[in-house]
C-alpha cells in the first residue's frame, strides 16, 4: 500500500486530529506551569526586597553599613547589589557605585544591568529597590533574575523537548491504526475485486472482534450467498430446459428428417403433425419449468391476498368435475366452511388443478376423487387409483419423475413439482399421506396430521365427508 | 418472427406492414392506422412497450397485442399498463394469435348493453336468462359466462387459452382438454336434436358460435 494511502484513509486523518487535539492540551498544560515558574517567583523576590529596604533604610547609618556588609559576605551566588548614598548622592557604601536611574518610591524596579565579565559585557536582568533614608540619604537594594531567567529558560527547555514526544507518538499511533484498518479494508476491497472478476465463492474476510464494519461484512456476505443461489437456482433451470429439450427435439429432427426423405407426400404431411405435437409438449415443459422457478424465486409473494382455500377448491371442483363425469369417476368436495388463509388465488388454484388432474388422470373408471379443506390451512385431495408404490413415494416430487407402471398416461412430471412449490410459498407442505389403496395428497402446515375430524359436528356429517374419508365407502360408492 | 407472423396473417386476407424500429412504427401506425397492431417486446435487443405508452400518450386507440417470450405475471401487467389490449406468450400456435388480433379488430360488444343477440339465441345480462328461439335454456353460473364469452364474439374463432384466461382465469392448465369438456356440456344445453349445432369445433384452433344458423 503506498504511502499516499495511507494519509488519504479515514483512519489517519482522525489521527492526525487526534495528534492535534493531544498536542493542543500538553501545550495548555506546559503554558500554565511556565507561566506559573515566571511570575510566583519573581513575585517572592520582589516582595522581600522591598521589605528589606523599607526595614533597612530607617536604621542609622553604620548599622545600616554593618548589615549591607553582612549581606554581601554571604552572597556567595553573587545575586545581590546595594548601595548607600548620603543626601547630596555621594556613595558612601556598597557594590553599586552609582545610583541607578529609578525613582525613589520604595518599590521595585526592573533593570538591564551591564556587567563586565571575564567574555566581556553581558546584559543581566535585575530589579532594584531605592528607599530615602531619614537623613535624606538613599539605600539602594538589588538583586539579580539571572537565575530567575534561566529556571525559565530550562523550564521552556523541558516543555519543548516534552511536547515533541507527545506529538509524535499520537501520530505514530494514528499512522498504526489507520494501517491497520487499511489494510483491512484492503483486504475486503480485494475480495470485492475477485467476487467483480467472477470468482462468486470468496467472501469477504470477517474480523475475529465483531464491529461495525465487520456487521457490513456480514451483511455482504449475506447478499452473496443469496446471490449465488439465486443463480444456481437458474442454472439449475437453464440445464433442465436444455436436458429436458434435447431429447425430444432430437426426436422432431429425426421424425422430419424421415418425412423428408420419403417419397409420398402423406408421410411428410403425419411426420410433420407429429413433429408439432412433439414440439408442443417440449414448450409445455419448458414453461412448466419456467413456472416452477418463477414461483422459487418468491417474486409472487408480494400479491398475497386474503383468499378461501373453500372458495378456491369449490371453483377447481366445477372446472373438473364435468371431465371427472366423462370418465365416469365421482368427484366429492368436502369444503364446508370457510378457510381463510393468506396466499395467492390463482396459484393456489394451480396447484389444486394440478393435483386433481394428476388424481383423474390416475384413478380408473368408476373411481372417486375428493378434494377436501380445514382451516389450518388445509388441502387434501385423494382418489382410488392405484396410488403410489412404496419405492416411488420419495421420487415422485422430483421434477421429471414420471412412473414407469403409467408410460401410457400422459405428463411432462412436473405437476407435483409445481404443487409443491406453490405449497412451499405459501409455507405449506405438500406430501403424500397413507390413503387405503388409491393416493392422497395433503397440503398444509408443518408435520401435522390432516385434521381426520370432520369440519361439522358428527350429527350433521355430510356425505361427501363420509366419502372422502372411510375407504370402504369410496369403494362401494356408486360414480355420479 | 415477423416474417412468420406476417405470412399467418397475410395468407387470412390481412395486409400487414412490418415496422423494425420504434420510428418506423410510429410512422406505421400514424399513416397507415391499422385495425391491430402486433408489438413484440423483443424489438432489436429493445423494448417496443415504450412505442405503446406513446400511442396511448397521443390519444391513440389501436388495439394492442403484446407478444412476448416474458410470460411472469409481472411482466404481463407491465405489458397491458402500457396499454397493450391482451399479451400472448411465445410461443404459440398461428391460429391462436390470429384468433386473438380477429378478437381485437372486432372488439367485443360493448361491456354496457343489456342484452345481447346471436342468431336464435337471447341473451337476457340483467335477469341472466337465455333463450334459444323460445325455447328458455337452464345454465350455470359458469356457463352462462362462457355463452356471454362466445355471443359477444360471434363467428369468431375463440381458442381455449383465451376461454381459460378470460372465463376461468387460468393462466397454466395441465392440459387444456377440460375445456372440451365444458364445451360440450353447454352444446347439449343449447341445441336440442335436430337443431343445427350453434357452436362449431374449429380444428387445430378452438371453437365458433356460428350467427347464421
Amino acid at each position: 500500500m503506498g504511502i499516499g494511502k495511507v494519509f488519504r484513509s479515514a483512519a489517519f486523518r482522525l489521527a492526525v486530529v487526534f495528534a492535534l487535539v493531544v498536542t493542543a492540551s500538553t501545550c495548555a498544560v506546559f503554558a500554565f506551569v511556565y507561566w506559573q515558574v515566571a511570575t510566583s517567583d519573581l513575585a517572592r523576590l520582589r516582595l522581600i526586597l522591598i521589605d528589606e529596604a523599607s526595614k533597612a533604610a530607617v536604621e542609622p547609618t553604620d548599622q545600616v553599613e554593618r548589615e549591607l556588609a553582612r549581606r554581601l559576605t554571604r552572597d556567595l551566588r553573587q545575586v545581590e547589589y546595594v548601595g548607600l548614598f548620603d543626601a547630596a548622592g555621594r556613595h558612601i557604601y556598597g557594590n553599586v557605585a552609582k545610583m541607578a536611574d529609578i525613582p525613589v518610591d520604595g518599590m521595585a524596579h526592573p533593570i538591564e544591568l551591564q556587567r563586565h565579565d571575564v567574555g566581556g559585557t553581558v546584559t543581566e536582568p535585575a530589579i532594584f529597590v531605592a528607599e530615602r533614608r531619614p537623613d535624606g540619604g538613599i539605600l539602594l537594594l538589588g538583586r539579580s533574575l539571572y537565575e530567575v531567567f534561566a529556571l525559565r529558560r530550562s523550564v521552556l527547555q523541558a516543555l519543548a523537548i516534552g511536547i515533541l514526544p507527545t506529538i509524535l507518538l499520537a501520530l505514530l499511533a494514528g499512522a498504526v491504526l489507520s494501517l491497520r484498518a487499511s489494510r483491512r479494508l484492503q483486504a475486503i476491497r480485494e475480495a470485492i475485486d475477485r467476487v467483480i472478476r467472477g470468482d462468486l465463492r470468496e467472501r469477504l474476510p470477517v474480523h475475529r472482534r465483531p464491529d461495525d464494519i465487520d456487521e457490513v461484512v456480514r451483511g455482504v456476505n449475506l447478499m452473496l450467498d443469496e446471490i449465488v443461489r439465486l443463480m444456481n437456482q437458474v442454472k439449475t433451470v437453464g440445464d433442465n430446459i436444455a436436458h429436458d429439450l434435447r431429447t425430444p427435439l432430437s426426436i422432431v429432427r429425426a421424425r422430419l428428417e424421415r418425412g423428408l426423405a420419403s417419397a409420398s407426400e402423406n408421410e411428410l404431411r403425419t411426420a410433420s403433425r407429429q413433429a408439432l405435437a412433439d414440439l408442443d409438449r417440449a414448450l409445455a415443459t419448458v414453461t412448466a419449468l419456467l413456472r416452477i422457478s418463477e414461483i422459487e424465486s418468491g417474486v409472487r409473494r408480494s400479491a398475497f391476498q386474503k383468499v378461501d382455500l373453500s372458495e378456491i377448491c369449490r371453483d377447481v371442483f366445477e372446472f373438473y368435475e364435468p371431465l371427472a363425469e366423462t370418465k365416469s369417476i365421482a368427484m366429492r368436495l368436502d369444503a364446508p366452511q370457510p378457510v381463510p388463509m393468506t396466499g395467492d388465488a390463482d396459484l393456489l388454484r394451480e396447484a389444486l388443478a394440478n393435483l386433481i388432474d394428476n388424481a383423474i388422470k390416475f384413478t380408473p373408471p368408476g373411481g372417486t376423487v375428493c378434494i377436501a379443506a380445514r382451516s389450518g390451512p388445509w388441502l387434501r385431495v385423494s382418489d382410488t387409483g392405484p396410488g403410489v408404490a412404496p419405492n416411488e413415494r420419495d421420487k415422485i416430487f422430483k421434477r421429471f419423475y414420471r412412473s414407469a407402471r403409467h408410460d401410457q398416461i400422459p405428463g411432462n412430471g412436473l405437476g407435483l413439482g409445481v404443487a409443491a412449490n406453490i405449497a412451499e410459498l405459501h409455507g405449506l407442505n405438500l406430501r403424500l399421506a397413507d390413503h387405503g389403496p388409491g393416493a392422497a395428497f395433503e397440503m398444509g402446515p408443518g408435520d401435522a396430521q390432516f385434521p381426520t375430524t370432520p369440519a361439522e359436528p358428527a350429527l350433521h356429517r355430510s356425505a361427501e365427508y363420509d366419502a372422502c374419508l372411510d375407504e370402504d365407502e369410496i369403494s362401494r360408492s356408486k360414480p355420479l | 418472427m415477423a416474417q412468420e407472423v406476417s405470412l399467418a396473417l397475410e395468407r387470412q386476407g390481412y395486409s400487414v406492414r412490418i415496422a423494425e424500429t420504434e420510428s418506423q412504427a410510429l410512422a406505421a401506425v400514424r399513416g397507415f392506422s391499422p385495425a391491430v397492431m402486433v408489438a413484440d417486446r423483443m424489438l432489436h435487443g429493445s423494448d417496443s412497450l415504450p412505442i405503446v405508452e406513446k400511442l396511448r400518450g397521443e390519444g391513440n386507440k389501436v388495439p394492442v397485442l403484446v407478444i412476448s417470450a416474458l410470460s411472469s405475471v409481472d411482466d404481463r401487467i407491465r405489458g397491458l399498463k402500457a396499454g397493450g389490449d391482451d399479451y400472448l406468450v411465445k410461443p404459440f400456435a398461428m391460429d391462436e394469435l390470429v384468433a386473438r388480433i380477429e378478437a381485437l379488430r372486432r372488439r367485443a360488444a360493448d361491456a354496457r348493453v343489456t342484452s345481447l343477440r346471436v342468431g336464435p339465441l337471447t341473451m337476457d345480462l340483467i335477469e341472466r336468462s337465455v333463450r334459444r328461439g323460445d325455447r328458455q335454456l337452464h345454465l350455470l353460473p359458469r356457463e352462462f359466462n362462457l355463452l356471454e364469452y362466445f355471443m359477444r364474439r360471434p363467428n369468431q374463432i375463440i381458442t381455449r387459452a383465451m376461454l381459460l384466461e378470460d372465463v376461468w382465469h387460468y393462466r397454466t392448465l395441465p392440459q387444456t382438454n377440460v375445456v372440451d369438456v365444458h364445451i360440450g356440456k353447454l352444446r347439449r344445453k343449447i341445441d336440442v336434436p335436430g337443431e343445427p349445432a350453434l357452436i362449431e369445433t374449429v380444428r387445430a384452433a378452438g371453437f365458433m358460435l356460428h350467427g347464421d344458423r
